[in-house]
């Protein structure tokens, strides 16, 4: 039995560290595993023993893109705890500090670290010699994500003004005002990224994802929403343990999700724009027509088309939620420790983010779960891998391995959340 | 270039200073803050690097302050002339979020959008753990970096006297 063991040991424009391994036997594909071999934090058990108040400055340090996710499922868990309802202007607030880490973390991913494979680049550098306005444009949209986050999170890595009951400190009206022509040109700019990647070339493939998301009565999911999926499931964030679990598999310190009746599942912007087209405003979804974008996509290389609808959508979001904006009566409503568990899912820009507390009477955690959607998407990453490879066997070493690492930036993972740097190794046989 | 920075010149320290010899720019940074003369922008970076381009827009000479890996020294700096040269490989280093100093450079230098002046003093770590002050070293090196910046700035400024003199 002959066996060709291929290893690449680094793979490049992914957030974080881990490692590919492809075994192929006989000319097929054996297994394919993303090694994620980045030490665990332990997050979870660093929670416990701590005030409720202390949870949002914790869980926004465990990632540099998406802090707001991990503040937005946490702070909403810890209030269904406390039994706290927060006014209208809070959530308009909370909705459109998630608009600038959709636009600022979608913006680096389809400009800097996924364009170039489509363009035959090895980076963004590069590219940037002859896409330079390309490459103005994803930073001028970043630079706008950020400002919201400066303005509504104190600052914008690691944000510190969220807090349970609302916000320590509520913009004035003139404060967001002040970033309206910022959002104008972002939402100029995110349109003319979405037409750019329209132009790409995009591989033929066609995957029987099932697509799991939230989904909300009006909106275009980020903070609330039941978990739907595209085979039926339809049920609260309290519910998410009864239908998914976690395991742990010899090659990767990051659990591996699966949905307990069918395995592997897909969430992020292809699943939450397949569940929820239909909740995009007419323009945004006649851009998306106007592309080509098909309602339901399957083909995971296009995903970079759904993050460009998302940037579109979360610049006009956030003028909207701007223009609407009435400062709350009061900055954060008062908060009482009291025992019990919450459970909430936001929408991370790669997917829906579980977070479950309990908490004791004193408001001290006993115990804290956090799924994050990278997580999530290992089993699908890994089936990605196994149908790239298998149809790609004859290439050579080097072009395999382009291949292999294009699939997985496919679904943008997040290895720093996950559990970091990717090293494939193919074995062949 | 915000106001208060009349001056042109603006000098970065890049680093976390949570995170033991990573701390040295914006130590540095701080140091200048009591020498250099008023006009002269001083920031401190620990974020996204990557908005280093947007910090540099309007100034024509810019000096960036950071630590480097163990290679042998700790505490000794390196300058580099970045408008002449990339950072050489070994110097080269990128951040687990995917973009470092090094590439913000060279994508500025790809986009055309460098500052006419961009010199990157860099020192040797020791120890990047969290939470840990600088190592005696490094620490030690903070002084003599802010001496050579504030002595290569002033040399600067007379030369563009000079240079305005003759003209």
């Amino acid at each position: 039995m002959a066996t060709r063991t291929i290893r690449v040991d680094y793979i490049a424009r992914v957030e974080g560290e881990s490692a590919l391994d492809l075994h192929i036997r006989d000319g097929k594909v054996d297994a394919a595993h993303l090694a994620i071999f980045e030490p665990p934090r332990f997050f979870e058990a660093l929670l416990r023993g701590r005030g409720f108040r202390e949870v949002l400055d914790i869980v926004a340090r465990i990632c540099g893109i998406c802090p707001i996710a991990y503040q937005m499922s946490g702070v909403h868990a810890i209030e269904q705890v406390l039994g706290v309802a927060v006014e209208p202007p809070i959530r308009a607030l909370r909705r459109l500090l998630y608009c600038g880490e959709w636009i600022e973390s979608h913006a680096l991913h389809i400009v800097m670290l996924h364009a170039p494979d489509f363009l035959g680049y090895p980076d963004a550098i590069t590219m940037a010699r002859e896409h330079g306005a390309a490459v103005e444009r994803g930073l001028a949209l970043k630079k706008a994500g950020n400002a919201l986050l400066r303005l509504l999170g104190g600052r914008e890595i690691h944000p510190v003004n969220v807090r349970v009951g609302g916000f320590y400190r509520a913009p004035a009206r003139a404060e967001l005002a002040a970033l309206v022509d910022t959002l104008k040109a972002a939402q100029d700019q995110a349109i003319a990224t979405l037409r750019w990647a329209a132009g790409f070339e995009f591989p033929e493939c066609r995957r029987d994802y099932e697509f799991v998301a939230l989904r909300h009565a009006q909106d275009y999911p980020m903070n609330e929403g039941r978990i739907v999926s595209t085979a039926g499931l339809d049920i609260a964030a309290a519910d998410y343990e009864t239908e998914f679990l976690e395991r742990q598999v010899p090659h990767s310190t990051a659990l591996h999700s699966a949905l307990k009746r069918r395995g592997a599942y897909l969430v992020g912007p292809l699943a939450r724009y397949a569940l929820n087209r239909d909740r995009l405003p007419a323009e945004v979804q006649a851009l998306a027509d106007e592309v080509g974008l098909e309602p339901v996509c399957c083909n995971p290389y296009r995903s970079i088309l759904v993050r460009a609808v998302e940037v579109v959508y979360a610049c006009g979001e956030a003028l909207r939620l701007i223009v609407d904006y009435e400062p709350p009566s009061r900055p954060f409503v008062p908060v009482a420790p009291r025992a019990g568990t919450g459970h909430a899912c936001s929408e991370a820009p790669r997917g829906i983010l579980y977070h479950r507390y309990r908490l004791d009477a004193e408001g001290t955690i006993l115990d804290a779960r956090l799924v994050p959607p990278t997580a999530q998407n290992q089993g699908v990453i890994e089936a990605d891998l196994r149908q790239t490879a298998a149809a790609r066997l004859d290439l050579d070493e080097d072009e395999l391995k382009a291949a292999c690492e294009q699939s997985i930036r496919n679904h943008d993972p997040c290895i720093s959340c996950a559990a970091h740097f990717l090293t494939l190794r193919v074995h062949r046989g | 270039m915000s106001e208060g920075c009349a001056a042109g010149v603006l000098v970065a320290g890049i680093g976390n200073p949570d995170r033991g010899d990573d701390g040295f720019g914006p130590a540095v940074a701080r140091r200048l803050r009591e020498r250099l003369p008023s006009g002269i922008c001083v920031v401190e970076r620990a974020g996204d690097i990557l908005a280093l381009i947007g910090d540099w827009e309007g100034f024509a000479h810019v000096v960036m302050v950071d630590a480097v890996k163990a290679m042998g020294e700790p505490g000794r700096i390196h300058r580099f002339d970045l408008r002449k040269c990339g950072l050489p490989i070994g110097f080269a280093y990128r951040s687990t979020h995917g973009f470092g100093v090094a590439e913000a450079v060279e994508l500025a230098r790809s986009l055309g959008r460098l500052p006419r002046h961009l010199v990157l003093y860099l020192v040797e770590g020791a120890c990047f753990e969290i939470g840990v002050p600088l190592s005696p070293a490094v620490a030690h090196a903070v002084g003599e970096a802010a001496a050579r910046i504030v002595e290569e700035l002033a040399s600067r400024s007379a030369a563009e006297t000079e240079e305005g003199e003759r003209a």
